[in-house]
């Protein structure tokens, strides 16, 4: 057979190329179940890891989440919650999702509150050379960070991967708080921070990262704004609940005084 | 069979497609941080030559001269897609390491080299052989490379730490360098060195 001819490269090539998207096609949809539950884990295991579970073992991972979460709720801009998110079924918000919420009009975030006490909220944001997210773990009071988790799509391994890999950034973080005003949060050095203690320090050589990552938290902590003033009302005697606290004191004294 | 031996040993050391031919550089520069993450993408790297190789060679007689590198490149695609896939299913945090350079593998001029040069012409057995035997020759060299930087770069191998905290507090620290891909570009140098020294009819006059 002449293999050189035109009518045979053309149907040679097209019964190929069939033939090829029909392994891709059957491959694709028998292993999308097994790569969508890896995500979804995946995500979830850095959930926990920002409720102060790091490190649960592959297979308790979606266990864990079930046994240790109060609530997961979306919740408006305004702070009002909008819709539950399924518990049992583990249903969270993953980077595709996050994405989505940055530039919808109507936005719907996620907040996922532990027995423990801690409320996580993620965020999402552009990197140096790609996305960039995390979560992070408050306390009650909706202003102190307890826990981190950041991931990355495709940062500089050694540089700007170490937002995700270096737990010592990762532990700069417990303790502090988010700021009021237009700068909720930053990552900076000392020098260029304008709060003491509502930022961090910029990892050195990896500094369009963290910028990109300052801005990101500053970003998703300002969606979170509202929420956080509306649920932070247990005081936790921190000075912010000052002013309602001395509110409620005053009351019963005048009622005993009539 | 002695030959076919010959087909599988021969690109492991003395055709080495990296230290020998310098294919796949660009590849071997950024996965070899950690050890692990080259040992994956060795084994990917196996399968896919092999498996390509041996499918090439079957198709070898039907395959119509003026579109055969669009053929290779459909049947090489095909391998990583497959393989990329897999791994996203059953190794989801390597494949999250080591992210595009698995897609990349289509581009590796292993593959492709090995499928023009030898599947087109030779029976399949033996191709499957030289496609393997390749994949070894990049993954043994792609480990070397990553073994020394993982040591040297985070004192760790496979992720376990194996220079203890002790050596630390005498004020050794890890050398940053290691983890930047121009470190292993003069690794690689140094293992193309010893190679050359050991095999002195590579050695150019």
């Amino acid at each position: 057979m002449n293999t050189n001819s035109n009518t045979y490269t053309v149907i040679y090539s097209i019964i190929l190329v069939v033939i090829v998207a029909a392994v891709l096609a059957f491959a694709a949809m028998f292993l999308k179940p097994t790569q969508d539950a890896n995500v979804k884990k995946d995500t979830i295991s850095q959930i926990l890891t920002a409720a102060t579970f790091p490190g649960v073992e592959d297979a308790k991972i979606l266990d864990t989440y079930r046994q240790e979460i109060e609530s997961a709720i979306l919740v408006d801009m305004d702070g009002n919650k909008v819709a539950d998110l399924d518990i049992q079924d583990c249903e969270v918000y993953g980077t595709s999702d996050l994405k989505r919420q940055i530039a919808a009009e109507q936005k719907a975030l996620p907040v996922y509150i532990f027995k423990n006490g801690i409320t996580v909220v993620p965020c999402y944001g552009a990197g140096l050379w790609g996305p960039i997210w995390g979560y992070v773990g408050f306390e009650g009071d909706l202003k102190t960070i307890k826990a981190v988790c950041f991931g990355h799509k495709s940062e500089t391994p050694g540089l700007g991967a170490k937002i995700a890999d270096e737990p010592s950034f990762a532990e700069a973080f417990v303790g502090k708080q988010v700021g009021t005003g237009d700068i909720l949060f930053e990552v900076a050095k000392p020098a260029n921070r304008q709060t003491e203690n509502n930022g961090v320090d910029a990892i050195s050589g990896a500094t369009i990262t963290s910028q990109a990552l300052g801005k990101t938290l500053n970003q998703w902590f300002g969606f979170y704004q509202n929420y956080f003033a509306k649920n932070a009302a247990e005081c936790f005697g921190q000075p912010c609940c000052e002013e309602v606290a001395a509110e409620e004191v005053v009351e019963p004294v005048n009622t005993v005084e009539e | 069979m002695g030959n076919i031996k010959e087909t599988f040993l021969n690109p492991i050391f003395k055709g080495n497609p990296i230290s020998v031919l310098v294919l796949g550089i660009c590849s071997s520069l950024a996965v070899t941080v950690q050890l692990k993450g080259a040992f994956v993408m060795g084994l990917s790297v196996i399968i896919v030559t092999g498996l390509s190789s041996l499918i090439c060679s079957l198709l070898r007689n039907t395959i119509p001269n003026r579109i055969r590198i669009i053929v290779q490149l459909v049947v090489v695609a095909m391998m990583v897609i497959l393989v990329d896939q897999v791994l996203k299913a059953y190794a989801y945090s390597v494949s999250k390491t080591l992210s595009v350079y698995i897609g990349l593998i289509i581009t590796n001029c292993i593959v492709m080299g090995r499928i023009e040069a030898f599947a087109l012409g030779n029976k399949p057995f033996a191709s499957l052989m030289d496609g393997l035997g390749n994949g070894v020759g990049y993954a043994m060299i792609l480990v070397i490379v990553a073994f020394f930087r993982e040591l040297l770069g985070s004192g760790t191998l496979f992720g376990f730490q194996v220079i203890p905290q002790a050596v630390y507090d005498f004020g050794y620290v890890n050398n940053g360098l290691m983890i930047l891909p121009p470190m292993a570009l003069i690794l690689l140098g140094c293992v193309i060195w010893v190679q050359r020294s050991i095999q002195k009819d590579l050695q150019e006059k």
